[in-house]
């Protein structure tokens, strides 16, 4: 066996413990921290990037290398990058704890690497595991702050809810079928009572951790009591953690097994409509921007289960696609949010008062991400949604695709209700919002990345079409 | 098919009464006494030594972060253990290996170490 197959994971462990390391050194030493964690991460995704299009099963099918893996890697890593480099002076407030910060980022994304690559049920389970223990602490990393506490309390109890659920729909599955592989599963499927109920606790214990509806109560208390950059990396990174094993379980074993008449592709449909409507309605009347992203993620969650429903060759693309797109914008709108925060010390969105006058680039940007989410053309979400949709369509769920256009409609007031507030509402204060040079490189390439892959999403497209030919 | 889908259900219905039927079964068979309980009856313990200020206190969390210390270090011995028996099979590959495992384990103690978790303040 290749070491080097493994690099990706290795580098990321050993660069976990070096940031808890250099934390520990005495006086000045320990400020290399941040920088050392952002250039090795940057190293990790340079070689994940260069080994892409490698192909292996480890460990008799345990863990897979391979294109789904690979682009699904490079996704938790530019997230990973792109929340610590736009964290930027929220980090003061995390004190001497700073190291432990980064040390935890880069754990919990090797455990989404793990879960991207996991071939069998037990090591996605850890995965799981790695990344939802690392998001339990920096969910409660403000020792101080009441609500940060409540989350964490609360996103432990909740988490440890749905792995149970999760954990006992595996148990199910291997019960009837034997192994724990997910490829070695699909042969021996069958259409058995607990055999099913297997799969609908397992796609519950998925469903809690991308937040569809009725498994999203806990995201907006979560959402709002995290550190900002935590719920921006919780929003974007774990959601896709999720989506990718989920893909992979439902192609792999489920999608594929002879034996199992199951319509789950109409149980995911019903689940994404649900989630794309109840999240929208909800969201139009949040006054605190963190809930209102907490909400929209919901509605999000929603477009991309819809792709995974329509299981076809544009669904899956669309997922990958909007997923990556979806880093991006969602992390640009947050990072504002953060500097926002940071410089008034309020969540609420009339923080955002003015915010064209005191610092233009920010509310310029804040609206693209904006808008890219609400999936307005010539900017990336529209292209993503337009995947989703068609896939959705050509499987014959056009009153999918009907739902998700108008709900998309729905949410432009609410995005653009933020920009009003930017744009129309007198500011209290003039000074431009600080922020360090960090902070505009990463803001900066969220929304360029909008822009450029809504106007030209075509090696994106290519990229996800190769990482989906596995399951086709 | 049907009928296959109703074992489901019984279980499940089974599992939501049993706990029901346990504590209604005790609530049945309990003593009912006709007087009110005395005093001695609201102690926390009916027999033994009885308790001095308020029983409701907090323990220090200094015990929760040994306990997780020595977690670390009695998983290590399950590992040790089975790798010193093999140890003249396995050859340096795996003692490379349990470098790196007790490298990783020796982090961990330094990590608490250094944050107080061994000091008992």
């Amino acid at each position: 066996m290749e070491i080097s197959l493994l690099g990706t994971e290795i580098l990321l462990a050993t660069l976990g413990f070096l940031a808890l390391v250099t934390g520990l050194l005495p006086g000045r030493a320990k400020s290399i921290t941040g920088s050392m964690s952002l250039a090795g991460l940057l190293l990790i995704l340079v070689y994940t990037i260069a080994h892409f299009g490698e192909e292996a099963s480890l460990f008799q099918g345990i863990y897979l290398v391979d294109n789904f893996a690979a682009y699904f890697k490079m996704l938790f890593l530019t997230a990973t990058l792109l929340v610590s480099l736009g964290a930027g002076r929220y980090l003061e407030r995390f004190e001497n704890k700073k190291s432990e910060f980064y040390s935890l980022m880069v754990f919990a994304t090797l455990g989404m690497v793990i879960m991207a690559s996991a071939g069998d049920f037990i090591t996605l389970y850890v995965g799981l595991e790695l990344m939802t223990v690392s998001f339990y602490i920096l969910t409660a990393f403000l020792l101080r702050d009441g609500l940060s506490t409540e989350a964490g309390l609360k996103y432990l109890v909740l988490g440890a809810a749905s792995s149970a659920i999760l954990l006992f729909g595996i148990s199910l599955v291997m019960a009837y079928t034997g192994t724990t592989v997910i490829g070695a599963t699909a042969a021996r499927l069958m259409t058995e009572p607990a055999v099913v109920a297997g799969i609908v606790l397992l796609a519950a214990g998925f469903a809690f951790k991308i937040s569809v509806i009725p498994f999203h109560m806990w995201t907006p208390d979560i959402y709002q009591g995290a550190p900002t950059p935590v719920t921006n990396y919780l929003s974007v990174a774990s959601k896709a953690a999720a989506f990718a094993a989920m893909v992979r379980v439902f192609m792999v074993a489920v999608d594929a097994a002879p034996g199992l008449t199951l319509s789950w592709n109409l149980i995911l449909a019903i689940l994404a409509a649900l989630t794309i409507i109840v999240g929208n309605l909800i969201a139009l009347v949040q006054e605190d921007i963190k809930r209102l992203l907490a909400y929209s993620s919901i509605a999000q969650a929603g477009y991309i289960l819809a792709g995974l429903a329509a299981a076809n060759a544009y669904g899956l693309k669309g997922v990958l696609f909007y997923a990556l797109l979806y880093v991006f914008c969602n992390t640009g709108a947050f990072i504002i949010a953060t500097a926002v925060e940071v410089d008034s010390g309020s969540t609420a969105i009339e923080a955002f008062r003015g915010l064209s006058k005191r610092s233009p680039a920010l509310a310029a940007i804040m609206t693209i991400c904006l808008l890219s989410l609400a999936g307005i053309p010539p900017l990336a979400g529209f292209v993503g949604k337009f995947y989703l949709f068609a896939g959705a369509i050509q499987q014959g769920y056009l009153w999918l695709a009907l739902i998700g256009l108008i709900m998309s409609m729905v949410s432009v007031y609410y995005y653009l209700n933020v920009s009003r507030v930017m744009y129309i509402e007198k500011a209290g204060k003039q000074e431009p919002v600080k922020g360090s040079g960090a902070f505009r490189l990463a803001l900066w390439v969220c929304a360029l990345a909008a822009i450029f892959l809504g106007c030209y999403p075509a090696p994106l497209s290519n990229l996800a079409q190769q990482a989906i030919q596995l399951f086709l | 098919m049907l009928t296959d889908y109703a074992t489901i259900g019984v279980f499940f219905l089974l599992t939501v009464s049993f706990p029901i039927a346990a504590m209604a079964l005790s609530w049945i068979f309990r003593p009912k006494p006709k007087a009110a309980p005395d005093d001695e009856k609201y102690t926390t313990y009916e027999c033994g030594v009885d308790t001095r200020g308020k029983t409701w206190i907090r323990f220090r969390v200094n015990y929760f972060l040994f306990a997780l210390v020595f977690l670390a270090f009695d998983v290590e011995t399950v590992f040790l253990y089975p790798w010193a028996v093999k140890f003249q099979k396995l050859g340096f590959f795996a003692f490379a290996e349990m470098i790196v495992f007790i490298a990783i384990l020796v982090v961990a103690l330094w990590y608490a170490w250094k944050e107080g978790a061994l000091e008992w303040h």
